[in-house]
C-alpha cells in the first residue's frame, strides 16, 4: 500500500500543468462517463477508487460496472482512480 | 528546455526529432475510430501534428439508426459535424484517399493532392462485399436496403416499412461472423418487430441467420418469446436460415432449402475492411486487417495502425465503443513511437447496449488484454446482463443505452 | 431422429445435372472435448451417410470427429430414370435414419 501510494503521488506531480499518460485502460472510462452522464472527471481519488472497488466485489450494486471492474486489479484500479481525479 | 511535455509521459530522446519539425500523423476515417484517434493524439501530445481525412463533410452515426428506421429517433439525432474536431487543432481535410505508398510514406487524395505522415492511422470502417452475396448489388440495395451504414440507407428502409400495408411480411438476413455490431441484426429485429406489433400487428418478421449463434442469444431470444411471440421468427442456420442467394426484382430471399418473399426486405451483407484498407495493403485474405494489438500496427505494413471495425481485434466485437477505446490506446501507442519509446500494453474495454423495446435494455460487456498477439477477454470480468432481471433493470440498462449514446457523440464530436 | 432439410427438385429432364441438398441437426460430438469438471464427452458423431436412387449408389461418405456439427452435404447426380432417391446414416450409437425424396424424370 505504502508503494501504492508513494507510484500516486509521483504521477500527479507529473501530470501538473500537462497530461499525465494515462494508466491502461484509464482513457476508456470517458467512453460512458461525461459531464452529463455519471461524471468522474477531477472527483476525489480515494472516491473513486473505493468506488470502482465496490463495484467491483458486488458490494456495490451495478449494471455492467461490476462486470468491467473484475477485469482490473487493486494496484490498477487504484492507477486508474488517480489519474481520472487529474483530468477536467 | 523541457518542453511541454511531462517527463514522465515522453522519454528524453523524443526531443531531438521533435526539434525540428513536429511529427505528423495522418488519420485516415473520421468515424468513431478515426475521430477518437484524431483527438486522443492532440490530447496526448498538443505538438503533433494531426490531419483528418474524411469524404464527408457530416459523419451519420450507426449506433441508434435502428431507432430511426422504426421512428424512434430522426436521422439529424445521428449527425454530427467535425466543427469540434477542427477546433482541437486537428486538421480537416474533405477528401478521399485513393493510394497509400508506404515506402515514401505518402497518401495520395482523389483530388490529387498528397498527403505526408510519420505514421498513419487508418479507421475505414466496413465495405459491403456486394461479390460474396449473389444478387446483391448496390443497384440491388436501392430495392432490398442493408441500411448498414447509416444514412439514405437508414432512411430508405424506414420508408420502405412506413409504406408497407399490415399484414406484411418483413425478412432480414444476417450474415455470418465477423461483421460490424455484433448483436445489431438482432436489435433491428427486435425494433422493427415492436415496430410492427404497436403499428402494424398482423405483419411478420422473419430472421434469416448464417448462424447458430449470435450477441446476446439468451437475452435477445427471452425478450422475443415475451414481446413478440408469433410475430419474430428466428430461422437459424442449422435450421437452412442462410440465405445464398438475393433477388431484388422478386423482392426474395433464397436459402439452401427454400425462398422467402418479403414485403420489406433488409440484406445485412457480408462485410470486409474499407477500401483504403486494401489499397495500402494492410488486408488479409480475410479481407480484415491483422494488427498488433499494443501499438494496433499492422502486421503487414510497417508505419500504418488500424483501428475500428477494419481491425482483427480477436475478441473485441467491431462496435463503436470498442473503435474509441482502441483509437486512444494506439493514440497512446503512436505518440510513444514517434518518440522512439516502446508502446505500454493497454487494457481495453467495450460496452455495448442493444434495446429490445424503447424501455428493454440489455447490454454486454467485456475487459481485454494482448495475450499470445491477440486481443483477449479477461476472465471472470464482462459477459452479459443477468437473464432473470426485473423490468427496472432493462428500463435502466435502456436509459444508460440514451445517456452512452449521448457520451460517446460528444467526447467525439463535441 | 435427427431433424434434417432437404432440398432436391421433383422434377428433372433426363440427363439433366441435379444438386442434392441435406442439413441434419447433429451435435458430431468429436470425442475430443470435456465438461467442466473434467469429464470426457463421449464421442458421438454420425459416421456414414450413403446416398442411393433406385438402389444405385450414387454417393458413400464415410464422416470423421474433424466434421463441424450440424453437417451440410451437398452432392451433384445426373437424372437418368424417375424414382426414389433415398438418403439413409448411420449414427456411433447404431442408430441409422432414412429420408426418402421422389423424383420425376422425363
Amino acid at each position: 500500500m505504502m508503494k501504492l501510494l508513494v507510484l500516486a503521488v509521483v504521477v500527479s506531480m507529473g501530470a501538473v500543468g500537462f497530461a499525465a499518460e494515462p494508466p491502461p485502460g484509464a482513457t476508456t472510462c470517458s467512453g460512458c462517463h461525461g459531464p452529463s452522464f455519471m461524471p468522474v472527471n477531477g472527483r476525489a481519488s480515494a472516491d473513486l477508487s473505493s468506488g470502482m472497488e465496490a463495484f467491483r466485489s458486488g458490494e456495490r450494486p451495478s449494471t455492467v460496472m461490476g462486470r468491467l471492474m473484475k477485469g482490473f486489479s487493486p494496484a490498477e484500479i487504484q492507477a486508474i482512480a488517480v489519474w481520472i481525479a487529474e483530468q477536467k | 528546455m523541457l518542453g511541454r511535455r511531462s517527463v514522465l509521459a515522453m522519454p528524453f530522446l523524443a526531443r531531438a526529432a521533435f526539434a525540428q519539425a513536429a511529427a505528423r500523423v495522418l488519420v485516415i476515417g473520421g468515424g468513431f475510430g478515426g475521430a477518437s484517434a484524431a483527438r486522443a493524439l492532440r490530447r496526448t501530445d498538443p505538438n503533433v501534428d494531426v490531419t483528418l481525412v474524411e469524404s464527408s463533410p457530416v459523419f451519420t452515426s450507426c449506433p441508434f439508426s435502428n431507432e430511426v428506421i422504426v421512428g424512434l429517433r430522426e436521422i439529424g439525432q445521428q449527425r454530427f459535424g467535425y466543427q469540434g474536431i477542427t477546433a482541437a487543432g486537428i486538421h480537416m481535410v474533405q477528401g478521399t484517399a485513393v493510394s497509400v505508398d508506404p515506402p515514401t510514406r505518402r497518401v495520395t487524395l482523389n483530388d490529387g493532392s498528397v498527403l505526408g505522415y510519420d505514421r498513419l492511422i487508418l479507421s475505414p470502417g466496413i465495405d459491403i462485399a456486394y461479390d460474396a452475396l449473389p444478387g446483391y448489388s448496390e443497384a440491388a440495395a436501392e430495392v432490398l436496403p442493408h441500411a448498414w451504414k447509416a444514412g439514405d440507407q437508414t432512411l430508405l428502409l424506414r420508408r420502405q416499412l412506413e409504406a408497407m400495408p399490415d399484414g406484411g411480411s418483413v425478412v432480414i438476413s444476417a450474415p455470418a461472423n465477423p461483421f460490424r455490431c455484433p448483436p445489431g441484426p438482432y436489435e433491428r429485429a427486435s425494433l422493427i418487430a415492436y415496430y410492427l406489433k404497436t403499428n402494424k400487428p398482423k405483419s411478420k418478421l422473419l430472421l434469416l441467420d448464417a448462424k447458430d449463434t449470435f450477441s446476446k442469444q439468451k437475452l435477445f431470444m427471452s425478450a422475443w418469446a415475451k414481446l413478440y411471440p408469433g410475430l419474430l421468427e428466428w430461422v437459424s442456420l442449422s435450421d437452412g436460415g442462410k440465405v445464398v442467394r438475393v433477388d431484388a426484382s422478386t423482392r426474395s430471399f433464397e436459402t439452401e432449402f427454400g425462398s422467402h418473399k418479403a414485403d420489406v426486405g433488409n440484406v445485412i451483407p457480408p462485410q470486409r475492411a474499407g477500401r483504403i484498407a486494401v489499397v495500402a495493403g494492410v488486408t488479409d485474405k480475410t479481407g480484415w486487417c491483422p494488427i498488433d494489438p499494443v501499438s494496433f500496427e499492422s502486421r503487414l505494413v510497417p508505419g500504418i495502425h488500424v483501428i475500428g471495425d477494419a481491425a482483427v481485434a480477436g475478441a473485441m466485437p467491431k462496435s463503436a465503443f470498442a473503435a474509441n477505446a482502441q483509437a486512444k490506446a494506439c493514440a497512446l501507442a503512436v505518440v510513444r513511437m514517434l518518440g522512439g519509446a516502446a508502446p505500454v500494453e493497454p487494457r481495453l474495454v467495450n460496452t455495448c447496449y442493444s434495446l429490445v423495446a424503447p424501455d428493454y435494455g440489455i447490454s454486454v460487456a467485456g475487459v481485454y488484454r494482448p495475450v499470445n498477439g491477440l486481443l483477449t477477454d479477461i476472465e471472470g470480468a464482462g459477459g452479459t446482463s443477468p437473464i432473470d432481471a426485473p423490468p427496472e433493470t432493462r428500463a435502466l440498462e435502456a436509459e444508460y443505452a440514451n445517456a452512452w449514446f449521448k457520451t460517446l457523440t460528444s467526447d467525439v464530436f463535441a | 431422429m435427427a431433424r434434417v432439410l432437404i432440398n432436391i427438385p421433383k422434377e428433372a429432364r433426363k440427363g439433366e445435372v441435379i444438386e442434392i441438398k441435406v442439413l441434419i441437426s447433429h451435435p458430431m460430438e468429436s470425442g475430443q472435448r470435456r465438461t467442466d469438471s473434467g469429464q470426457v464427452i463421449p464421442r458421438k458423431i454420425i459416421n456414414k451417410f450413403v446416398c442411393t436412387w433406385n438402389g444405385d449408389e450414387v454417393l458413400s461418405v464415410d464422416l470423421f470427429p474433424a466434421i463441424a456439427a450440424n453437417p451440410f452435404l451437398s452432392f451433384f447426380a445426373v437424372a437418368d430414370v424417375s424414382g426414389t432417391i433415398s438418403m439413409t446414416w448411420v449414427d456411433d450409437d447404431g442408430a441409422t435414419q432414412t429420408e426418402l425424396a421422389s423424383i420425376t424424370v422425363t
